[in-house]
């Protein structure tokens, strides 16, 4: 507490002078709830009731030279679902110092960084999934030239308050080779990075304290078509599970992912492939797995559909990116692919009609690794591509259009097969598959202005599982600043229980507040790719940001 | 809850202060060129910044809805819409055929680790901002259908 008195005393005494010549901006965020016993979904609420993540960060610019500090608050304790290592505490979470002239930037404190697609580095911060493995240390980014730039980064990753045990170092250069070499008809891009963590042994010498990772990646644009490729390489080391190696055995790593597309307008395609064998890296290699996505080095999101609607989000997919090797779980990896279409009917014809029809389809396919496994010697070997374990399968179609001045609407149909184990974690490919189909039917209609009125009917599928669902969800907006809502899941198949909620949101300039009451559906909430558990919960949810 | 009061005042009078001016942070272009965030404002005298993502429901159907009246908007004010992306790898692939399915003709910035977005301090999107002379003036976030008809009235007054 006194420490952040004292540099908001600093920064405040400051203020008069630098009125002038530098600026502040910054933000405060708060998300609070407050949960409730609930019989009906046999929730007993927690000793602690109230719940309360608070972030306050303050930045200040003058000339090339920005300072940052972040203050967060998880008092009395972190919301439902996020590491426990926060409950109770407060304290400055990030700080930087950061001077930036033409070619030079660099930066002192914690900074987020990436490389190349992230699967071999990325900081970032998510406060919905609790994710902010920023990196506290140094980083240096040189841009001699415009189609030249060489990032190298050494820190320690942030975890909960403290920072990582392993110290992670690293080099990344782009090279934009068409505007190197004055080159017209393809547009062509180079990257190679270095990642490196070096973590004590202690007094085990058989196991690596510096475990190298290295990538390229090749990135082209010609015409219409674009894509690229990318691939990296881990130096064997430990595997570990739940806090304790698994043995001292030691294993590689790799990971590629190759993308393709064509687009103009009116119609875009892409399609991806992407294959990780044991690929996962932590600054703790202890930390490998942990539930609360803590201390990670790079970034293995689902190459998954991130579907819109309450229904459609109950069967997920979860990246695969670990090898196990135990006699209840065996993987090694994951191979898959994901393909969208986007395609506009123009206006005036058939299918078009007078304002166009826009229509988007998505089909993605991920398996384990084909592989074979000796339990006892902890051994494995597994195929390129093969004929791995099916984890999930996913196929969907969007329908929008605007039918006239006041209605428009949306028609979304989704055939989704995801092993149980991904629903509900533990061992894959175990049990069966889950298979369910999905419908929404969304409409708008424009009632005069910004008042408006949108409503959505959903309902799923499944002989197994929990069954067959249907859900509504009824939302006004009164104008552009304020809403209100009415929603409900019923899982009318199999439990009979409703996910009432209703609530609404005020937003205006700087301010957003949103406030709702009602049940939370337990289950895998996916952001970005990286999902969290959410236990099931009843209780009223508050969030404001205010920004400056 | 005392530590969280102290934060509210300090908000309050950080606010009294503020000055709405626009971080200089780095953005992508669709080439792979680094452009800076203050580079982009210069170019133009009253641009609108969207922030979105190919996941966010209602930033698409903000785009769509002033895709249509687009046109009209740059002849009868010479504003620029920039729609910056904050897909993450996840999803940034999705970016090009997206725009090109739409047939949007706005500029597309991307901001995959989200630099921007932290630096505004946006917790959601859409997040919508009008800036006049390298300063915020206008803010909003979320859309709800007719607001593009209030943002361009705002920028009707702006500009004429």
């Amino acid at each position: 507490m006194k420490k952040l008195l004292l540099i908001a005393s600093i920064l405040y005494s400051t203020l008069t002078f630098a009125q002038d010549t530098g600026y502040f901006f910054g933000g405060f965020e708060s998300n609070t709830q407050w949960l409730l016993n609930d019989e009906g979904l046999n929730f007993d609420a927690p000793k602690d009731q109230l719940r309360s993540n608070n972030y306050f960060r303050l930045d200040y610019n003058l000339g090339k030279f920005t300072a940052g500090v972040q203050y967060e608050s998880y008092l009395p304790s972190a919301l439902l679902g996020y590491s426990p290592k926060f409950d109770g505490n407060n304290d400055i979470g990030t700080y930087y110092l950061n001077f930036k002239h033409e070619t030079i930037d660099i930066t002192a404190g914690y900074f987020y960084q990436q490389f190349g697609n992230g699967l071999i580095l990325r900081s970032w911060e998510d406060r919905q999934l609790g994710i902010n493995n920023a990196l506290k240390g140094i980083r240096v980014i040189f841009t001699p030239t415009d189609y030249l730039d060489l990032t190298g980064i050494y820190g320690k990753t942030r975890n909960g308050f403290d920072v990582s045990e392993g110290i992670t170092q690293g080099i990344d250069a782009n090279l934009n080779i068409s505007e190197a070499l004055k080159i017209d008809r393809i547009d062509l891009d180079l990257g190679v990075s270095y990642v490196g963590r070096y973590q004590n042994n202690g007094t085990n010498d058989t196991i690596p304290s510096t475990v190298n990772a290295y990538g390229g990646r090749l990135n082209f644009v010609a015409g219409d078509f674009y894509g690229g490729i990318e691939a990296i390489i881990k130096d064997p080391d430990v595997i570990a599970n739940e806090g304790q190696l698994s043995s001292n055995k030691l294993y590689d790593g790799t990971a590629m992912q190759i993308d393709l597309g064509y687009a103009k307008k009116g119609l875009g395609i892409n399609a991806t492939f992407r294959r990780l064998e044991n690929f996962s890296f932590y600054a703790d290699r202890l930390a490998e797995g942990n539930i609360y996505n803590q201390e990670l080095i790079g970034y293995t999101p689902a190459l998954t559909k991130q579907q819109d609607y309450m229904l459609t989000n109950i069967y997920v997919y979860n990246a695969q990116p670990r090898l196990i090797i135990e006699t209840y779980d065996q993987r090694a990896g994951e191979v898959g692919t994901q393909i969208d279409l986007y395609y506009k009917f123009k206006k005036g014809t058939l299918l078009g009609g007078k304002y166009g029809t826009k229509i988007a389809g998505n089909f993605s396919y991920w398996a384990g690794l084909d592989a074979e496994y000796h339990i006892e010697n902890r051994w494995y070997k597994a195929e390129f591509i093969g004929k791995g374990p099916r984890l999930f399968r996913d196929v969907s179609v969007e329908v929008k259009k605007k039918i006239n001045k006041k209605w428009s609407g949306v028609a979304t149909f989704q055939n989704v097969i995801v092993d149980k184990g991904i629903v509900y974690g533990g061992p894959l490919s175990v049990e069966e598959d889950i298979k369910a189909s999905i419908a929404v039917l969304e409409g708008t209609y424009k009632i005069k202005g910004s008042k408006s009125v949108r409503f959505v009917a959903q309902h799923l599928w499944a002989e197994k599982d929990r069954k067959n669902w249907v859900a509504g969800v009824f939302e006004y907006n009164f104008n552009s600043n304020f809403a209100l809502y009415l929603a409900d899941n019923w899982n009318y198949g199999d439990t009979d229980i409703h996910y009432y909620s209703a609530g609404g949101s005020y937003s205006k300039g700087r301010t957003r507040f949103a406030m709702n009451y009602g049940r939370q559906r337990g289950g895998l909430i996916c952001i970005g790719g990286v999902c969290r558990f959410v236990p099931e919960n009843t209780g009223l949810t508050a969030n404001l940001t205010v920004n400056f | 809850m005392k530590k969280n009061i102290l934060l509210f005042v300090f908000l309050i009078t950080f606010n009294v202060f503020s000055q709405d001016n626009i971080p200089n942070v780095d953005l992508k272009t669709m080439e792979g060129k680094t452009i800076s965030f203050h580079e982009v404002t210069d170019q133009n005298n009253v641009v609108i910044i969207s922030l979105w993502a190919t996941w966010c429901v209602p930033c698409i159907k903000e785009l769509d809805a002033i895709s249509d009246v687009y046109e009209e908007w740059q002849e009868e004010t010479g504003v620029e819409l920039i729609a910056v992306s904050v897909d993450d790898s996840r999803t940034v692939k999705r970016v090009k055929s997206l725009i090109n399915g739409k047939g949007w003709d706005y500029q597309i910035l991307l901001d995959t680790n989200n630099d921007l977005k932290r630096a505004l301090g946006a917790s959601t999107v859409p997040l919508t901002i009008v800036v006049k002379d390298n300063k915020i003036v206008l803010r909003h976030s979320g859309y709800s259908p007719g607001s593009e008809d209030e943002l361009y009235e705002k920028i009707k007054e702006l500009t004429l």
